[in-house]
């Protein structure tokens, strides 16, 4: 498709850096952090002369600013050296955090004199303790956290894959399934005999090619459960049959053109997809209208591009249309059998009609 | 009857209409070998001529193809039933072979059948000679409109080339099914099933699509008015999305969340008065 008219912004970014901070700051992880701060207080609480209270404010304290470090690694800096893995990284922060907060809540106690601190032996005593202690459990907790966190997204992702291939899988049956329903039509079948017969009562030459093209038809549309691709001159052939046979049936109505270069011939290509386009345009195009028109079917290849379009000068967009609904299906089809580079697009014809437009890179 | 200006009173005239030739020499072949007094004087081939035609040649029957161009064999018979015999002829439509069974309206099946037109004619001859002795009653003309009715509705009639050029919108009634854009040069239809979102750009409104984007001179709030609201919502002052394309939702700060989509990378804003449609349930 080309490109709008106008510039458009693309949205503002959003901060994922920040969203992913505070997703890492789990209740689960801030209450778990607490609750082993407690634990550690109490266990320390006979060696320590400071009261409780002080003491739990203090490994409370270390705990949350470990945890803060350990989030706060998980999403900067944004880029780490190769050799530097994150959950190491992350685990080193962690450990480096413990004994800089144990530092920094005594230095507090001390009111920032360093000298009186390091010359307090119950305070050295009691910073080792802290720092200590969270030493060994921090960077453990941190990998313990990574790890379930890899064990998480590792499911999620296998979840998601999963997902990815029921939902193709699905498409295809539906793509297959769509194929057996679209039949020859009864309502075609009966006028087509109906005319056939008229020629046949009046002795018309011209009843024995029509017979030829409509078994042609009838031979390709039949549904069928093998056989997903043909080449394209089968199909061009199957779209010139039932053109001759609605050009019979309209004729002061009906006027086309089938022109594609020969050497596309041979490329493989969807069963019914051309056709469905033409008789889009017979349907929606040419034969709601009282004066008719004409249909050209031609294609292109361009820089190892093919373009295949049914343009017609028919009545151009009703309500008749309907939805799209076919439209979609024919896309989703190529889709599957080109790939996602493969389009279908609908624009309109001046002064009236419309043109669709297959666009594919051939296998 | 005496409001035949007809030369020979006795001789009974017919229309017939289908837009397919071949199949409108069949029919008057056919009924010249099994009706031969029967005269031919009108074929249309389509509902406007066979209305025109009808009110030129006042024939006694009219033989009306269902399925023409412009207006239909349906129509055409809303306007020609009170005065003459209608006889319809579909080809194989089974909603329209069981109205006119239940309606005891006369109808013929293409390719027609011999014995199938023999009896039609047999029917027609009995209801002219009746009808010369008294009008049709109003009983039957009801009935036939009843027939017609529950047809137009059951065929969703097509509209009869209403294009409003420079429209984006390219119906005029009931929720959007297609928008047009200009892309370059070339007008673009686009179903409204496949709009991923809708953001409003200044003067216009970007149509995004798995494909691509367009332009459009339609507002947003005119076109949030018929897009259909079960599948359509708008979440932003300049942003209307389809549920359908949302592959999940972001809660952000300050009451808002950003919804980002299956098939392109855009992320949008939802506005602290849409957030209620992505509550939990």
């Amino acid at each position: 498709m080309s490109t709008p008219v106008l510039p458009v912004s693309p949205p503002e970014p959003p901060h994922p850096a920040w969203h992913g901070f505070v997703s890492y700051l789990t209740p689960q992880r801030v209450l778990l952090a607490l609750a082993l701060a407690t634990v550690f207080a109490l266990a320390l609480q006979p060696i320590f002369i400071t009261p409780f209270p002080v003491l739990l404010g203090r490994t409370m304290f270390v705990g949350m600013l470990a945890l803060l470090a350990f989030s706060a690694a998980g999403q900067w800096p944004r880029r780490l050296p190769r050799w530097w893995a994150r959950w190491l990284f992350q685990v080193v922060v962690v450990a480096a955090a413990v004994p800089v907060a144990t530092l920094a809540v005594y230095m507090v106690a001390v009111g920032g004199d360093f000298s009186s601190f390091v010359e307090s032996e119950s305070r050295m005593l009691g910073f080792l303790w802290i720092a200590g202690s969270g030493l060994v459990v921090g960077p453990l907790l941190a990998m313990g956290a990574l790890y379930r966190q890899r064990d998480a997204e590792a499911r999620n992702q296998a979840l998601s894959f999963e997902l990815e291939r029921s939902e193709l899988e699905r498409q295809a049956l539906d793509a297959r399934l769509r194929l057996l329903q679209a039949q020859v039509e009864p309502h075609f079948l009966f006028n087509t005999l109906a005319n056939v017969r008229a020629l046949v009562e009046t002795g018309s030459p011209q009843a024995a090619p029509v017979l030829r093209s409509l078994i042609a038809y009838l031979r390709a549309a039949m549904p069928r459960l093998q056989g997903d691709s043909t080449i394209l001159s089968d199909e061009v052939a199957l779209v010139r049959a039932y053109l001759e046979l609605m050009h019979l049936r309209m004729p002061d109505r009906l006027d086309y053109v089938v022109d594609l270069p020969p050497e596309l011939g041979g490329l493989r290509f969807p069963p019914m997809a051309l056709l469905t386009l033409v008789e889009n345009a017979v349907r929606h195009g040419i034969d709601p209208s009282e004066e008719g028109g004409r249909i050209d079917v031609s294609g292109a290849l361009h820089e190892g591009q093919v373009r295949l379009w049914v343009s017609d000068t028919g009545v151009g967009m009703t309500q008749s249309m309907g939805s799209g609904t076919g439209l979609r299906n024919l896309r989703e089809r190529l889709t599957l059998f080109y790939g996602a580079g493969a389009s279908l697009a609908l624009t309109e014809n001046r002064p009236h009609g419309l043109c669709a437009e297959v666009c594919f890179t051939p296998q | 009857m005496s409001s035949s200006a007809s030369a020979t009173p006795t001789a009974p005239t017919a229309l017939i209409a289908d837009d397919e030739p071949l199949l409108r020499d069949s029919l008057q072949r056919s009924l010249g070998l099994l009706w031969p007094e029967l005269r031919v004087v009108a074929s249309a081939r389509n509902g406007r001529e066979a209305v025109e035609m009808f009110e030129i040649h006042r024939p006694d029957i009219a033989f009306l193809d269902v399925h023409m161009p412009g207006l239909n064999g349906m129509e055409a018979a809303r306007q020609i039933a009170r005065q003459a015999q209608v006889v319809f002829v579909t080809a194989f439509e089974d909603y329209a072979l069981q109205a006119f069974e239940r309606g005891a309206i006369d109808y013929l099946v293409k390719p027609v059948d011999e014995v199938r037109l023999a009896d039609t004619v047999g029917r027609l001859k009995e209801r002219l000679a009746e009808r010369s002795r008294q009008p049709r009653g109003p009983a039957g003309q009801a009935a036939l409109e009843a027939v017609i009715d529950e047809l137009a509705r059951r065929m969703a009639r097509p509209a009869t080339g209403s294009t409003a050029a420079g429209s984006a919108l390219a119906s005029d009634a009931g929720p959007l099914q297609w928008i047009r854009a200009s892309v370059g040069s070339t007008l673009k239809l686009i179903p409204v099933d496949e709009i991923l979102f809708l953001r409003s750009d200044e003067k216009y409104t970007l149509v995004v699509t798995a494909e691509g984007e367009a332009l459009i001179r339609t507002p947003i709030r005119e076109l949030i008015e018929r897009l259909d609201p079960q599948r359509f919502v708008q979440v932003h002052r300049s942003v209307v999305v389809n549920l359908h394309a949302i592959s999940h939702v972001t809660r952000g700060p300050n009451e808002t969340a950003d919804l980002h989509l299956k098939a392109r990378p855009e992320v949008l804003p939802v506005s602290r008065s849409y957030l209620h449609l992505f509550r939990q349930m």
